[in-house]
This record gives C-alpha cells, sequence and structure tokens, in this order.
C-alpha cells in the first residue's frame, strides 16, 4: 500500500520520432506526500511537461508505475484514466483553458457533470469554489468578459471545485503580469495551507523559491 | 447528461448559424421530399379509391366481344344464366350501347347511347335531378321515352325544364327518332366504367327493336348481394364465363377490384419515390458527416480540456452524437414542415383532398434520427479517440 499522494517507481517515457527514441523521461522516482508544495522545475525540454502529463494522467508511461493517491495508474484504459483526472486531479494551465462559450460558473461546474452530480448541488459546490477565489460576483461571466487573473481564478475554482488529491499547476502565472501572478501564487499558498497538495511547474526560479521543497529535472531526470 | 449535451449542441448551433443553416438544407430537402412522396401517395390512393368507388364497388360489369361462335350467346336471357350460375348475384342487367347525335331546340349533342333496363339506374346508385326513371312497363312496351345525363340537359335546354319535351336521334341512316325524356340523373362524379353525365338512357327493348336493329347485348351490370366479397364473385364469374364462352370473348371489369389493384400500384410506386427520396436523406447525411468532422476539428481544444476535467470517450462520443442528432431532427422537424407544404401546394394543383399520414411523420423523424447516428458516429468516435495532450496543446 502506498502511502504518499504521489508516487513514481522508474518512470520511463520515451516518444519515437522519425528513427528516433527521445527519451523525454528516462528512469524517474519520485516521492510527494500529502500536503506539500512542490516546484517542479527545469528548462523547456528537460521532460518536466511529460512529468506533469504523466503524474495528471493525461498520458501513460512507457515503463515503470505511477501511483496517484494509491492507485497504480499502469495499464488502465482511456476511461480508467478520465476517472482519475476527474476525481484525484484538478488541473491549472498556463493558457487557462477554459472553455469560452460557457459562463464562469458552468466551467467550474463542468468536472462535477462528468462526475455525475446533480445540477442544484453541482452549482452550490461551484458557487463555493468561486468564492473561495473571490470571484462570486462574476460567475455568470464569460472568459471572454474576465481579465487575465480572473480566468486564472475561474481555473483554479474548477480544479478544487471537486476536491481532487493533487492541485497540479503548469506554469500558471506564465500568461500573468507579474503583480497579477504574484496574487495568484498567494492564492495557491493559501490552498497549500488549506491542506491540500500543489505540485507546481515552474522555470521561474523567483515562483521556484516560494515552493517549500523544489524538483530539478534536466534531459529527464532528476537532480534534487 | 443527455440535456446537457442537448443543450451543448444547440449553443454550438448557434454559435455558427449559416453554416449549421446551410448542412441543415441537406436534411430538410431528403425529409421534406420522403413527406411529400409519402403523402401524396395517400392522397393520391384515396383519390383514385374514391372515383371508382363512384360507380359502386357492389357492381361487376361485363364487357361482351362477341365473335361469330358467342354472337348467339350474348342475349338479354344470358343474364338470367348468370345470375343463376353463380352464388352471390343480386341481379344481372343488360344494356345495349352505341353513340350518335342528339338534338332538340336546334342544338345537337354527341352522346353515349344506352339501352338499359330500369333497374339499372337504382343498381348503379344514381339519382334523379328531375324526373325519374322509366318504368318496366315502359320496357316491356317499347316506348319511345328517354333519360339524360346532366350534362346533355346542360347542352340541349340549359334552364329550360327538359321534362315532356322530345329529343331526336339522328340514325347512322340519316332517320330521326322522337323521344320523349322523362328524367334528367343528377351530377355524377366522374367513374372509371362510364360518364353517366354525358350518356342517354333509352329502354332495353325499345333500343333493341326500334332504335338498332340487334340484340347482341354490349354488357351486362352485375350486381352484388352485399353479404359477399365483389373480388370473390367477380372471380366466380369469371371462372364460369371462361368455362362456357371463352377468356377471349369478354372482359371484367369491377372498382373493387381496379382499387385494390391501385392501392397496390400507388404503394408501389410511393415506396419506390421514398427510396429515391432516401437517396437526397443520404446525400444530406453526408453533409452533416462533413459538418461534424469540421466542428470536431475546430473543438480540438475544447475536446482536449473535457478530456483533462475527467470526461470518458464515451462522453465526449456522446456529445458529438446528440449534437449531430440534434442537427438531423430539427432538419427532420423543418422538413416536416416543407414536405406538407409541398403536399398541400400538389394536391392544391390536382384538386385532391390532402391528407397528412403521421406514418410519414414518423418515418421522417426515424429516418432523421438515424442519419444523424450513422453519420455522427465516425465524427464522435474520431473526437472521442483524440490525444488528451495533442488536443490541449492544438491552436
Amino acid at each position: 500500500m502506498v502511502k504518499n499522494v504521489i508516487h513514481l517507481e522508474d518512470v520511463k517515457r520515451y516518444y519515437l520520432v522519425g528513427d528516433f527514441f527521445v527519451k523525454a523521461l528516462d528512469g524517474v522516482s519520485l516521492d510527494i506526500e500529502r500536503g506539500e508544495f512542490t516546484a517542479i522545475m527545469g528548462p523547456s525540454g528537460s521532460g518536466k511537461s511529460t512529468m506533469m502529463n504523466l503524474i495528471g494522467c493525461l498520458d501513460t508511461a512507457t515503463s515503470g508505475n505511477i501511483f496517484i493517491d494509491g492507485e497504480n495508474t499502469a495499464g488502465l484504459n482511456e476511461t480508467e484514466l478520465a476517472y482519475i483526472r476527474n476525481k484525484k486531479v484538478g488541473f491549472v494551465f498556463q493558457q487557462f483553458n477554459l472553455l469560452g462559450k460557457e459562463s464562469a460558473l458552468r466551467n467550474v461546474e463542468t468536472p462535477l457533470l462528468y462526475a455525475g452530480m446533480k445540477p442544484k448541488e453541482r452549482k452550490r459546490k461551484a458557487i463555493e469554489a468561486l468564492e473561495k477565489v473571490g470571484l462570486s460576483d462574476r460567475m455568470y461571466h464569460r472568459p471572454n468578459e474576465l481579465s487575465g487573473g480572473q480566468k486564472q481564478r475561474v481555473a483554479i475554482a474548477r480544479a478544487i471545485v471537486s476536491n481532487p488529491a493533487i492541485l497540479l499547476a503548469d506554469e500558471p502565472t506564465g500568461a500573468l503580469d507579474s503583480k497579477t501572478g504574484s496574487q495568484i501564487m498567494q492564492l495557491f499558498e493559501e490552498l497549500n495551507a488549506e491542506g491540500r497538495t500543489v505540485v507546481f511547474v515552474t522555470h521561474d526560479r523567483d515562483l521556484g523559491n516560494r515552493c517549500r521543497r523544489q524538483i530539478h529535472i534536466r534531459d529527464g531526470r532528476i537532480e534534487e | 447528461m443527455f440535456w446537457e449535451n442537448v443543450k451543448l449542441a444547440l449553443s454550438a448551433m448557434k454559435s455558427s448559424k449559416m453554416r449549421t443553416a446551410l448542412s441543415l438544407l441537406g436534411i430538410v430537402i431528403g425529409v421534406g421530399a420522403v413527406v411529400a412522396i409519402l403523402n401524396l401517395g395517400d392522397s393520391a390512393s384515396q383519390n383514385i379509391t374514391k372515383s371508382l368507388n363512384a360507380g359502386g364497388t357492389d357492381i361487376i360489369t361485363i364487357w361482351t366481344q362477341p365473335d361469330e361462335r358467342t354472337e348467339d350467346v350474348f342475349t338479354s336471357e344470358f343474364g338470367n344464366t348468370l345470375k343463376n350460375s353463380v352464388e352471390g348475384i343480386d341481379s344481372v342487367l343488360p344494356q345495349m350501347m352505341s353513340s350518335g347525335a342528339i338534338r332538340s331546340n336546334k342544338k345537337s349533342v354527341g352522346a353515349q347511347i344506352m339501352g338499359t333496363e330500369s333497374l339499372y339506374f337504382s343498381a348503379q346508385n344514381l339519382s334523379f335531378d328531375k324526373g325519374r326513371a322509366y318504368t318496366l312497363e315502359q320496357n316491356i312496351n317499347n316506348k319511345e321515352v328517354v333519360v339524360i345525363g346532366y350534362n346533355i340537359a346542360q347542352e340541349l335546354f340549359e334552364n329550360e325544364n327538359p321534362i315532356g319535351k322530345r329529343v331526336n336521334f339522328i340514325l347512322q341512316s340519316g332517320a330521326v327518332k322522337s323521344y320523349e325524356v322523362v328524367g334528367v340523373l343528377a351530377k355524377k362524379e366522374q367513374s372509371y366504367t362510364m360518364s353517366f353525365d354525358n350518356s342517354v338512357f333509352i329502354p332495353f327493348n325499345t333500343f333493341t327493336t326500334k332504335l338498332v336493329n340487334n340484340d347482341v347485348v354490349s354488357s351486362y351490370v352485375v350486381k352484388t348481394n352485399k353479404n359477399y366479397d365483389t373480388i370473390e364473385v367477380s372471380d366466380n364469374l369469371n371462372r364460369f364465363l371462361d368455362t362456357s364462352v371463352g377468356n377471349d370473348s369478354y372482359q371484367s371489369f369491377s372498382p373493387a377490384m381496379i382499387t385494390t389493384m391501385a392501392n397496390e400500384v400507388t404503394a408501389t410506386l410511393s415506396l419506390f419515390l421514398a427510396a429515391i427520396a432516401g437517396i437526397s436523406l443520404l446525400v444530406g447525411g453526408i453533409g452533416i458527416m462533413n459538418i461534424m468532422l469540421v466542428s470536431v476539428a475546430e473543438r480540438t481544444k475544447e475536446i482536449g480540456i473535457r478530456k483533462a476535467l475527467g470526461a470518458s470517450p464515451s462522453v465526449i462520443r456522446g456529445q458529438f452524437i446528440v449534437e449531430a442528432v440534434t442537427l438531423t431532427l430539427l432538419g427532420g422537424f423543418l422538413g416536416i414542415i416543407f414536405g406538407s407544404f409541398i403536399s398541400l401546394a400538389v394536391t392544391n394543383l390536382a384538386g385532391w383532398t390532402l391528407t397528412l399520414s403521421y406514418k410519414s411523420f414518423i418515418v421522417a423523424v426515424g429516418f432523421s434520427m438515424f442519419v444523424g447516428i450513422f453519420f455522427g458516429w465516425y465524427p464522435a468516435m474520431t473526437a472521442s479517440k483524440l490525444d488528451p495532450i495533442e488536443a490541449l496543446n492544438y491552436e
């Protein structure tokens, strides 16, 4: 039984590009405990995005085992992976990735919709999450009526609404000015203080330094 | 989930109205054509039935085609032979037929001249506009009386009352015979057997003895008993005639028979035309498939986001199939309206009564749903199989 919320055992992820294998991750082992605030850092092409995709169950490893909240994801099919993404992982992306035609509220409701929750309860939980990120007065606005910082707050509300085991953020401040970015960072710190596990992918040293733990990746290997 | 998908589909359709309208057009035309053809088929067949029934469905007419061998057989007595030999016959009325010119008030008109018994009018369900039928007595006594059809009365007498007036028959020999009008028939719907409105009727005996010296009956009007099936009686009658006179000496005709046949023909024809209309539905379906593929490609990023949020492949597939079916169902409903209008226009032009069958609506809705599922399947599969990372990074 794996206790840690994230547990990677000798994980390899190779891509076939033309006639060559690209070793995006080349034997990575890693443990992240519940409640940790971890930054995964490294230059572009280092494999940090690959690692985040694997932890987020958007991708599957070529070999090795990945345990998310105690569950081994090796050999799971698309439907089972979708279930884990829905229940255990909350994503925050650099480009926000909100559904453009839906209101902030509907965006936040979407993970609950896929979890099969009833409309009334869905709405209640979504409003709760929006209140937590300080956007309860903007819930019926569409993404194109929101500022960058507000968009990212909606995305964070969406990521926490189903109370997942891991909050996975990929350069969440990368598309924001430094002041707004700092505010978003502060929001993550508050969420972490409530006991949420946050994994933060960034190449920004200042932001990385604000995380309690830093993991450096280079050429598909960890150099902690 | 299902209603969420319908909502999503509607909002997707709203956001690209022009494209939606154009891709719907194929379905609208296809479904419209199917609905129009099925309804017009029904209307046509009911129209045919109606005009055939105008002659009475319980009547069988046997037209004689006498040759040297059989010309002595077709007498008025032969009618009784038929009645006694075949079950289910109420009466058999022999008729003589000729055509010629009739004159009165210096006006002249061509008419079909029938020599027939007085019972003929009630057997054919004919009613009188003025006067009455000649009597049995007038028939037996070779009286020179005549019943005229509605159109003949109009042509010769216009607004005058023809009863008691005389009309003149001009014979081929040039001789003229003058008969007294005793009745005018009420206007009758055109029947496929004959035009009563353009005929004149004189007693059978008068016809054979005074007008034309010929006693070979030209047709027998057989009225069947209402407890018997006309088609069955007709079959038995034909069998009897085949053995007694041979099948090339007569032709029998019954509206009931023709009605059945005509209905079969229109049903087959409708089915055939509907199949052709189905092809346009197929083309419409390909249009839907095309638009759905475009929609999937355009929304790759959205699909990636939904997958990241936990949408399983079957959920994504469902979303796009529901979208396709919503699209085709909308097309189907518009098609029903379109097809009904076409049916209305055509039946108005043809002077038929329109019958809109709910059957055609069910077929239309069923077809459009089927087209949606069938042609939405492949794009939906494409969407559900997208790689989440590639889809998320799609710009």
